[in-house]
């Protein structure tokens, strides 16, 4: 295992990102691990560039370095794009493919924002999580989840440091009723694209 | 796993405090916010105060008569305290009290980054500083401990990287059931009345206290030194060390160094100074913001004839928050190595496109009813032939309203400034003033200044947003709202009352309705040109507080659409807006709103000069309700 294995959850303020934050920190509790998850509060979360960093391992200090993130999780492409000097070339990004500008901004088209991604990323997976959230629980509210699944099965590393069945425990702690029991399918339904995703990149390969 | 805010929550409940109290700023609010939610259950009185002035002085209440207390607020919240902080020093106090001031480094949610560790040398009381959110809670209950045995405010600071990481922390005590709450409050005036005899004897016996702390408390883990004895030695205070610590590891050279942990930046203690100063010929110290400890700890050596070499703000970065790689690259500079952040983390750097990311600034939210007023303060502004307007302007979600299309805030410095600049300018300019403040701003520090121009017959006009919460920092109550930090009903105050009692002539407005509005607030500027002293009050609820109750109270709201063959792509919506809600697709020639994020504020709609902006969804009846009443 790295000493510290370093996730960067970014999106705009108001998508859940502080919410995917923390499940991904208790997962790694249950896991017996340490972990700090350092969050924005405040002005950003109108609407603004938001990033969280989420650091796995012993007594971490607080914040990811530039080129130091394992893995990204980006909830909207233009801040995938704006945050990619967080990633080094081995970095597993997974974005949403959702394109949310801000009001009255002139900004890059969706393929030329995937181009840009592509040539610095080889491990770039793009993953409709608002879609997939619409079909199972209604409403977009839920991508964030839907990424978090699909991280765990494309990201092997992750999977075998947090374990999927601690990212349950997690969810169990922090929804409740029938939004856990939708959050609990999306995870799982997100999870198996996920995986399948991967192993068809891996036979192309 | 807890937020290093409920860590300190959690470790005043055990440390057995009976009052808590805050105004709500960004990075303290969650501490008041944890306590808010248990206190009653565990018998503690909890408030939030007007500002962060009556908070101090709500909580040092309790503490001068013998009950432990906590105040909590942001780093300016205690320019807005200091007066009484001062003076809390020389009159002391009979039980633990804690102050808490959560610093900004990197202003991520503040106007300035100020480091309140000069409090503490200013007014000769001690700080204590965890280095992550998981010591937040240890050196809580210590703050406590430090404050009962000195009788003595004990300032404990944090940053937003300790008070906003979530960590695992292994609780040690339980919150104690049985508490005795009644204070007792001890005549003695040669204490509490701070006369220049009594503050001068005062002032003796807290500089006793300072220099007794100063020699005796060089203890673990307030000051905890790793491998004396080495030649080179690190003084890391705060969260610095936690960069330290891990870039030493990165490094190798944990054991290779004399490392300083220093959790008592205010006043440095001179013992464990003094022995590593004995060993070590060079020393680095890193601390974030100014050079607190450096600054100490030079003024041992001096007066201790050391003859080596102390770095500090040469190598350490005295603007913005620290971070890992700046930390490894001053460490590695220190320890003589080639190695620098960028040869461990190649990044494959930002992205290049055309046209290039755009800014994410935060914006007003959509269906934020600032949107609604702003847009009637410019159309009625223009109406009633207002010429360029200044529009000062004040702290709190509103401030966003200085970007385009909006402009009406052209200032913003401090709590309450719109109006206190309001009246000067009014004095000197000669464009017509409008301070527009919000509700919990106004009733934070806008009330004293709303006096003073009336008094001081400065032309002004005041706007109070009242949206009816406390929005930029999460929603907490506060006077308007007629309801307690517990949830419990208490008397309302309205701003229109508190302003036509000092002289205002008030009109109240929903922003909801535009047009009688534009109205209203146009014949209320005309007033204002002939000299009446004129205030409005915009009332409508703040957008993510309706969606919330509208969500839980199964109402449906409107949802708008933009009927495609009656619009002509003018963008008036959008350009006028600015509204989050409404989008352009690349190479698209007419707007088009997202369903998810609309609320139903309807402002689109009343201006689009098309008509082609309707509401898709069939609404419950009563829906504008929840916008308008509390
Ligand atoms: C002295 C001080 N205390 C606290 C804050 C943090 N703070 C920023 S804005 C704000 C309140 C804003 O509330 P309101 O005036 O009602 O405006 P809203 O955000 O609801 O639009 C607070 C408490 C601050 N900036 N300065």
């Amino acid at each position: 295992m790295k000493r510290v294995y370093n996730i960067a959850i970014v999106g705009v303020g108001g998508q859940g990102l502080l919410t995917l934050g923390s499940i991904l920190g208790e997962s790694a509790i249950h896991a017996g691990l340490d972990v700090a998850v350092a969050e924005v509060h405040g002005m950003s979360q109108r609407g603004g560039s938001v990033i969280v960093y989420v650091r796995i391992g012993e007594e971490p200090s607080p914040l990811i370095p530039i080129g130091g993130a394992d893995l990204m999780i980006s909830m909207e492409l233009l801040e995938a794009a704006r945050y990619t000097q967080y990633l080094n070339k081995n970095s597993i990004l997974v974005t949403n493919d959702f394109i949310w500008p801000p009001p009255l901004a002139k900004y890059p088209s969706r393929e030329t924002i995937i181009t840009a991604l592509r040539e610095k990323i080889p491990e770039l997976y793009i993953y409709d999580a608002n879609k997939v959230s619409s079909e199972i629980t209604g409403s977009i509210i839920s991508a964030n989840i839907a990424l978090l699944g699909f991280s765990l099965g494309v990201n092997e590393e992750l999977r075998n440091l947090i374990g999927l069945e601690n990212v349950v425990k997690a969810l169990e702690e922090t929804f409740r009723g029938r939004v856990l029991e939708l959050n609990k399918k999306l995870l799982y339904k997100s999870f198996e694209d996920g995986v399948k995703i991967a192993e068809e990149k891996r036979s192309t390969r | 796993m807890l937020l290093g805010n409920e860590a300190i929550a959690r470790a005043a409940l055990e440390a057995g405090i009976c009052v808590a109290t805050a105004y709500p700023g960004t990075p303290s609010t969650e501490i008041m916010e944890a306590l808010a939610e248990v206190g009653e259950q565990c018998g503690v009185y909890v408030e939030w105060s007007v500002n962060e002035k009556t908070a101090f002085e709500v909580a040092y209440a309790a503490a001068i008569s013998g009950l432990r207390s906590i105040t909590s607020m942001k780093h300016v919240g205690l320019n807005v305290a200091a007066d009484i902080l001062m003076s809390s020093a020389y009159a002391g106090v009979e039980n633990g009290f804690v102050v808490v001031s959560a610093d900004d480094p990197s202003m991520h949610s503040s106007q300035n980054e100020q480091d309140n560790r000069w409090y503490g040398l200013l007014a000769h009381l001690p700080v204590i500083e965890p280095s992550n959110a998981r010591e937040a809670y240890k050196f809580t209950k210590l703050a406590f401990e430090l404050s009962t045995q000195y009788k003595i405010p004990v300032i404990l600071r944090t940053t937003t990287r300790i008070s906003h990481t979530r960590m695992p922390i292994l609780l040690e005590d339980d919150i104690p059931t049985q508490r005795n709450c009644k204070g007792q409050f001890k005549f003695d005036t040669s204490r509490w009345v701070l006369v220049p005899g009594n503050a001068r004897r005062r002032k003796l016996e807290l500089m006793k206290t300072w220099s007794a702390i100063r020699e005796n408390e060089g203890r673990e883990p307030l000051v905890t030194i790793f491998n004396p004895g080495i030649e080179k030695a690190i003084i890391a205070g705060g969260i610095a060390y936690s960069y330290v610590r891990e870039a030493l590891d990165i490094l190798g050279y944990r054991d290779k160094v004399t490392l300083v942990k220093v959790n008592l930046p205010v006043p440095l203690p001179l013992k464990p100074v003094k022995q590593v100063l004995e060993y070590s010929s060079e020393v680095l110290v890193v601390e974030e913001l100014d050079p607190i400890v450096e600054m100490q700890v030079k003024d041992i050596a001096l007066t201790s004839g050391f003859k080596g070499r102390i770095i500090g703000k040469e190598l350490v970065p005295v603007n913005y928050e620290l971070n890992l790689e700046t930390v490894y690259n001053a460490v590695s500079k220190f320890l003589g190595l080639e190695t620098t952040s960028e040869k461990i983390w190649s990044s494959v750097e930002q992205v290049r496109t055309d046209p290039p990311i755009p800014p994410r600034p935060p914006v007003l939210c959509a269906g934020c009813p600032h949107r609604e007023t702003f847009y009637i303060l410019k159309i009625a502004a223009t109406k009633a032939g207002l010429k360029t307007p200044v529009y000062t302007g004040d702290i709190g979600c509103y401030t966003l309203g200085f970007q385009k299309p909006f402009e009406t805030q052209s200032t913003c410095f401090e709590m309450g400034g719109s109006i206190g600049v309001a009246s000067g300018l009014a004095k000197v300019v000669s464009n017509p003033v409008i301070a527009v403040i919000g509700d919990s701003t106004f009733f934070h520090a806008g009330i004293p200044p709303a006096i003073n121009a009336v008094y001081n017959d400065s032309n002004i006009v005041v706007v109070v947003l009242d949206n009816m919460t406390t929005a930029m920092t999460g929603h907490q109550p506060h006077p308007g709202t007629g309801v307690s930090a517990t949830g419990k009903q208490t008397t309302r105050i309205l701003p229109e009352k508190v302003l036509e009692a000092v002289g205002y002539k008030v009109y109240v407005i929903n922003p909801m309705r535009v047009k009688e509005s534009i109205e209203i607030v146009a014949k209320a500027f005309e007033e204002y040109r002939k000299g009446v002293k004129i205030a409005i009050v915009s009332r409508m609820k703040c957008a993510l507080e309706v969606a919330r109750i509208a969500r839980r109270a199964k109402i449906v709201l409107p949802v708008y659409t933009i009927i495609q063959d009656k619009c002509t792509g003018c963008m008036a919506c959008i350009n006028l807006t600015a509204c989050p809600a409404i989008m352009v697709e690349p190479g698209a020639k007419k707007p088009r709103i997202l369903g998810e994020l609309c609320v139903g504020c309807g402002l689109c709609a009343s201006i689009c000069p098309y008509k082609a902006i309707e509401i898709a969804n069939t609404p419950s009846p009563d829906y504008e309700k929840i916008w308008v009443e509390l």
